[in-house]
């Protein structure tokens, strides 16, 4: 096993590298450029290019890619061209934000998705089965949007129960305690519409791999011998019905820091999510560029990270 | 399918460019650069210009109703006042700033040495008095006494010139364009060739002279309306041909003005806090939180009073009636400083005869398209000069009102006319257009069907596509297009390089050398009286010669609680610039 | 943990020995199954109102009026008009041919490169497992959004007519996303070639390709059902997200998604339900329809149901 994780390691450097060429290629090849963002009406030409000049964008393509892995090797992602200032200090004033509603709505949404799930195989084709099933389909079939305005309607608006956006009280000053709770009250709608989104692909596969498992012999087998049907079910069948889970569970990493760009902007939640989108709109290469790459370092370990607990749950599982 | 984060990168798109929908997806703001010294103009609040509505008034000022539906979380709010904005960058130095929402928070914490006003004339804040020669190449500002920085320092006429050279510094990026300015010397220092700017003139500390190789109309503002850092913070990390030191304050500012910066939580507010040193005496609200809002959760906030004010709440019908109803809100709906149109590319040759452009803005059903889009808050536009400027002008203006036959005989007249298919035809070739769209525009959604029908009965085919707003710039830039749709913001100021030949800003391809004369003549001309009747002459040209179809102006709104009091807005003056005067109602 | 793993005997060689094809069982069980063939009749229907009813319709395209914008259902208009006067129902049912093509085609490119790269990666393991994993990797990390920015300005140098540009765009979806899918399938082959039958697939000498697509593949169908499903619903919603990319369909040509979208602000939310229920019901009742058909697709081929 350990020799198998230090290869995988060690892959990701080839790996790395190919990204990290084809996205910089992707930036290269996208029209327009941080200039021509702006569309500053009182902007001449001299000083474009000027400024085009200061930022290094007149260099060949080439040997900006160069420059900047020299940079990404060190550490240095760079100075955001909106924010003026380095990317790893835009990125550590947004990312948490983003990573406190993730957190808490991936918790939610395995715990949920397992019990609805199993409940969902156990009875399968019950009253519950089905309303679960029509639930998780109305979920997706709303874009999150519209989650987001049913849930102020109701919540914000008709009832007056929690605020409408934001992660804080204007101007609070409160600290410890009184705080996490403020920035929980904000954060309850945000989490509920993530946790809405996810519940659902998740429970419809915990749904099916139950439904799999719970077919086989050996789980017959279990039952044959008396065993209690709670036992059968969440000690049995669901360990073997989480092949699946591991594979969902691996996405979750670069998810849990990348934002979920239309919640935080419906519920002015400062995540990175709208910032990322802004840097793309604006071509703030730096910030665009560095951004994914911390991605795709999170979704290599996510992956790596899987396929590691495969072996740990499955020994027979020969991963060379 | 796990829906996965770039899912949802992509699907959020609308509210992002939503946003900034008609500029063009981007949050750039234009510094104020006009004529000074002068007061002649229209006043901006007074609804002289009403579009096609019957009954309500679709401009000016509309007044709470009702102030005792105001919900109590802002009325138990005694001594502060929560703005709702779009999020600000954390550039907080009037240098670097670049969009709008940066901008509003540099204009609460500097200033300069004169300030906007209303009308979009200048008027002189901490100059006591400017002095400019007989031959316009040099200026005196005499500062006020007893101006002081929010943290007791006085300000003198150094820190002026301390803030020039950070201008004029080599490593400068920000969005001015100091070398334009023409300051004696500048060129040296910023080569690194001198350690002083030669043109300036320290005389004490109260009075600075500026010397200049040469100058235009808007060199009063270019020079005034710079905002004043102060040395001894800022100069601390400042060395000459670096400005990385300045740039880490970007987040601590130190200015004079109404106020300073507490906290800044990013994305989420900017708390601000009165300065007891204000030259003008202590604003009255003590505390001013500037709050990020959405598109969507704008009006619920300010309905639950978790604000006090929105800025930039689009103006929909629905929107004010929604405003209205409420009861406790103030509207302000003003002119917005900008203007949609669309571009022909003048190299191509079926756009170069002017019968076509005519026949083509004649064959469009303008006024149909703005209404659909902005109901009674928009209007067609004929001149590419913001209705409430100081030089626009109606005279001799045609309005091209939409007729068919009219554009038909134009065609006919230009050699286009309709073959046995019913399209035109000249020379053996079919008129057919291939437009480009900004995407994700709402004037494009009302604008597509309609243009496709107009051009249809005229014998045109239009093959529209949609793209990415730096996409359609990239074609712009570039010259790879036939027409495109986009809509701009207009400086103060109406000298500009859109319609000059081969102007930096004319990406049309666009040259008439009677436009290229008078634009001359207005940049280097003072008196506005003079430039008035120049620029009237040009507009009247452009009208005539047509080198983009106008499409509108639209209205900005601006929703404030009824219990404040003392805002001074318009489409050139921003309401951060009255912040100071601004009361809360008890 | 291992002793129940142990147990695990899934699928047995009987398939490979009885004599009617599987596949034909499948159908046979599947035309019994009256849920899955509910969904295909639904299913069906939906392609018929959309690509046939327009030509009913006294309303085109290109046809708006602003006198009657943002009426609620009436006799002229059975679903109402938007805010440019237009009938909801052609909108919607012109919308539909889109949404509906870019959900299937979308998917189907998913599911067939997910599965069969998923498969092989699984199988083979080693060397071919890496790279292809590897591969899959790269995908993922890829920022999609630029990508399809620069897709958009490409189509358009290229003079591609806009109006088709539709048909690649379902391409592009396709392959973007069949990566989570790949992984999916590939975990459960690896844990799937462990098991016995496999070895007696081995024992009578089978070729690979038999042994993935008839023996592996089989037993993932039920995950590739989730996943077909779920991705139906999200490549109709993704659509809608691409328009503002100028990348789905050109206005005045509306799709599913970009009718709900157009409604997104509590005014129109609250007021105007007639805006946003019909493509929503729309969007909800193709999921449920092709998850009914996955459902009973699934049943008929599970070699163990009886019926």
């Amino acid at each position: 096993m350990r020799t198998y994780i230090i290869r995988r390691l060690l892959q990701m450097i080839p790996t790395l590298i190919g990204i990290s060429i084809i996205v910089y290629a992707i930036s290269a090849m996208i029209p327009g450029d941080y200039i021509t963002a702006l569309n500053n009406p009182n902007m001449t030409d001299e000083r474009a290019e000027q400024l085009r000049a200061i930022y290094g964008l007149d260099q060949p393509q080439y040997l900006r890619y160069f420059t900047w892995a020299k940079s990404m090797l060190t550490g240095d992602m760079g100075d955001s061209f909106q924010h003026k200032k380095p990317v790893m200090e835009v990125v550590n004033e947004y990312i948490w934000n983003s990573f406190i509603i993730a957190f808490a709505s991936l918790i939610l949404s395995w715990i949920i998705a397992i019990f609805a799930g199993v409940f969902s195989a156990k009875f399968q084709y019950s009253l519950f089965d089905k309303l679960i099933t029509l639930f998780v389909f109305i979920c997706m079939s709303l874009p999150s949007f519209f989650l987001g305005l049913l849930l102020i309607r109701i919540f914000a608006l008709s009832f007056g129960w929690l605020p409408v956006g934001g992660m804080t009280t204007a101007g609070t000053k409160a600290v410890g305690w009184e705080y996490i709770m403020d920035v929980l009250k904000h954060g309850v709608l945000p989490i509920t519409v993530l946790t809405m989104l996810s519940t659902g692909s998740l429970t419809r596969y915990f749904r099916t791999s139950m439904l799999e498992v719970i077919r086989q012999d050996y789980i017959r087998t279990a039952r044959a011998k008396g065993l209690k049907e709670r036992t059968v079910i969440f000690k049995h069948a669901l360990r073997n019905a989480m092949i699946p889970a591991i594979t969902l569970l691996g996405f979750e990493l670069p998810a849990l820091f990348g934002g979920a760009i239309i919640t935080e902007k419906i519920f002015v939640w400062p995540g990175i999510g709208h910032v990322y989108l802004n840097a793309i709109n604006m071509r703030d290469y730096p910030f665009m560029l560095g951004f994914t790459i911390l991605l795709a370092v999170l979704t290599l370990i996510g992956n790596l990270l899987a396929d590691v607990l495969y072996g740990l749950a499955d020994p027979r599982i020969r991963l060379k | 399918m796990r829906k996965k984060w770039w899912g949802f990168i992509i699907l959020t798109l609308s509210f992002a460019l939503m946003l900034g929908a008609c500029s063009g997806g981007n949050n750039s703001a234009m510094p104020p650069t006009t004529n000074s010294g002068e007061n002649a103009n229209t006043p901006t609040e007074s609804g002289e210009t009403s579009p096609e509505s019957d009954t309500e008034a679709t401009e000016g000022f509309i007044e709470a109703a009702d102030m005792s539906l105001n919900p109590l979380a802002a009325a138990n709010r005694t001594d502060t006042v929560i703005i709702g904005t779009t999020d600000p960058k954390g550039v907080f130095n009037p240098l670097f700033m670049e969009t709008s929402y940066d901008y509003y928070i540099n204009y609460a914490i500097f200033d300069s040495f004169i300030e906007v006003q209303a009308d979009g004339t200048y008027t002189n804040s901490l100059a006591e008095k400017v002095d400019i020669s007989e031959d316009g190449l040099k200026y005196t500002y005499h500062l006020k006494p007893g101006v002081t920085f929010s943290d007791g320092t006085p300000m003198t006429v150094k820190d002026y010139y301390f803030t020039l050279k950070l201008y004029m510094d080599a490593s400068y990026d920000g969005q001015s364009d100091p070398l334009s300015w023409h300051i004696v010397g500048a060129n040296e220092y910023n080569e690194g060739k001198s350690s002083e700017i030669s043109g300036v003139k320290i005389i004490d500390d109260h009075t600075v002279e500026i010397s200049l190789t040469e100058y235009t109309a808007l060199t009063p503002v270019e020079l005034g309306n710079m905002y004043v850092l102060p040395e001894h913070y800022y100069g601390k990390e400042y060395k000459q041909g670096n400005l990385d030191g300045v740039k880490k304050l970007n987040n601590k500012p130190l200015g004079s003005g109404q106020y300073k910066l507490v906290s800044y939580s990013p994305g989420q507010e900017v708390v601000l806090e009165s300065n007891e040193s204000y030259f003008r005496g202590t604003p009255n609200v003590k505390n001013v939180i500037f709050r990020t809002t959405s598109e969507t959760t704008s009006m619920p906030m300010l309905q639950q009073g978790e604000t006090d004010m929105q800025d930039g709440m689009s103006v929909t019908e629905d929107n004010v009636e929604a405003l209205k109803a409420m009861g406790f809100v103030d509207i302000s709906l003003l002119p917005n400083n900008g203007y949609g149109y669309i571009a022909f590319n003048h190299k191509l040759p079926k756009f170069s005869d002017v019968k076509v452009r005519q026949a083509l803005v004649y064959g469009l059903n303008r006024k149909e398209i703005v209404q659909g889009v902005y109901g009674p808050y928009g209007n067609v536009i004929n001149i590419p000069q913001s209705n409430v400027s100081w030089a626009y002008t109606d005279e001799n203006i045609e309005p091209y009102e939409f007729d068919l036959e009219k554009a038909g005989q134009l065609l006919d007249e230009a050699g286009w006319t309709l073959n046995s298919k019913g399209l035109r035809e000249k020379d053996g070739e079919v008129f057919k257009i291939n437009f480009s769209a900004t995407a994700d525009n709402p004037v494009v959604d009302a604008l597509l069907p309609i243009m496709t029908q107009n051009y249809k009965e005229l014998g045109i085919e239009i093959v529209a596509e949609t793209l990415d707003f730096n996409a359609v710039m990239d074609k712009s830039n570039t010259g790879e297009y036939e027409m495109y749709f986009a809509a701009w913001g207009l400086t103060p100021d109406p000298d500009n390089t859109v319609y000059i030949t081969n102007g930096s800003q004319n990406d049309y391809g666009y040259s008439n050398p009677k436009v290229d004369e008078l634009m001359d003549k207005g940049k280097k001309t003072l008196d506005i009286e003079e430039r008035k009747a120049i620029y009237k002459e040009m507009y009247q040209e452009l009208n005539k010669d047509v080198p983009v179809i106008l499409m509108y102006q639209r209205k900005n709104m601006v929703a404030v609680n009824g219990r404040l009091d003392g805002f001074d807005i318009s489409p050139y003056k921003d309401f951060p610039f009255s912040l100071y005067q601004v009361k809360i109602a008890q | 943990m291992a002793t129940e793993v142990t147990t695990m005997t899934r699928q047995t060689v009987s398939s490979a020995t009885v004599s009617e094809s599987p596949w034909r069982i499948a159908i046979r069980r599947f035309s019994r199954n009256k849920l899955a063939l509910g969904g295909l009749i639904i299913l069906i229907i939906m392609f018929l109102i959309c690509f046939i009813g327009p030509f009913f319709s006294p309303y085109n395209l290109y046809d708006y009026s602003l006198v009657s914008k943002n009426k609620p259902p009436s006799a002229a208009h059975w679903l109402g008009t938007d805010k440019l006067g237009r009938d909801i129902l052609l909108r919607v049912m012109l919308a539909g041919r889109i949404s509906l093509l870019v959900g299937v085609v979308a998917t189907a490119i998913t599911v067939i490169i997910g599965g069969t790269l998923g498969a092989i990666a699984g199988f083979y393991r080693k060397q071919v497992d890496s790279v292809i994993m590897r591969i899959t990797d790269i995908f993922m990390s890829l920022p999609s959004l630029p990508i399809l920015i620069i897709l958009g300005a490409v189509m358009s140098d290229l003079k591609v007519p806009p109006p088709t540009r539709i048909y690649y765009l379902m391409f592009i979806i396709g392959l973007l996303s069949w990566t989570s899918l790949a992984r999916l399938v590939r975990g459960q082959i690896l844990t799937l070639r462990e098991q016995e039958f496999m070895l007696a697939t081995e024992a009578l000498g089978l070729k690979d390709r038999r042994k993935i697509f008839r023996h592996l593949l089989p037993n993932t169908v039920p995950i590739i059902i989730v996943a077909a499903t779920l991705s139906v619903a999200s490549a109709i919603l993704y659509e809608s997200s691409l328009s503002f990319l100028g990348l789905g369909v050109i206005p005045p040509t509306p799709s599913w998604g970009n009718l709900i979208a157009d409604a997104n602000n509590l005014i129109d939310f609250r007021k105007r339900p007639w805006l946003w229920i019909p493509p929503g019901v729309c969007i909800l009742v193709t999921t449920v329809a092709i998850n009914l058909i996955g459902d009973g697709l699934r049943d008929a081929l599970d070699p163990k149901m009886k019926r």
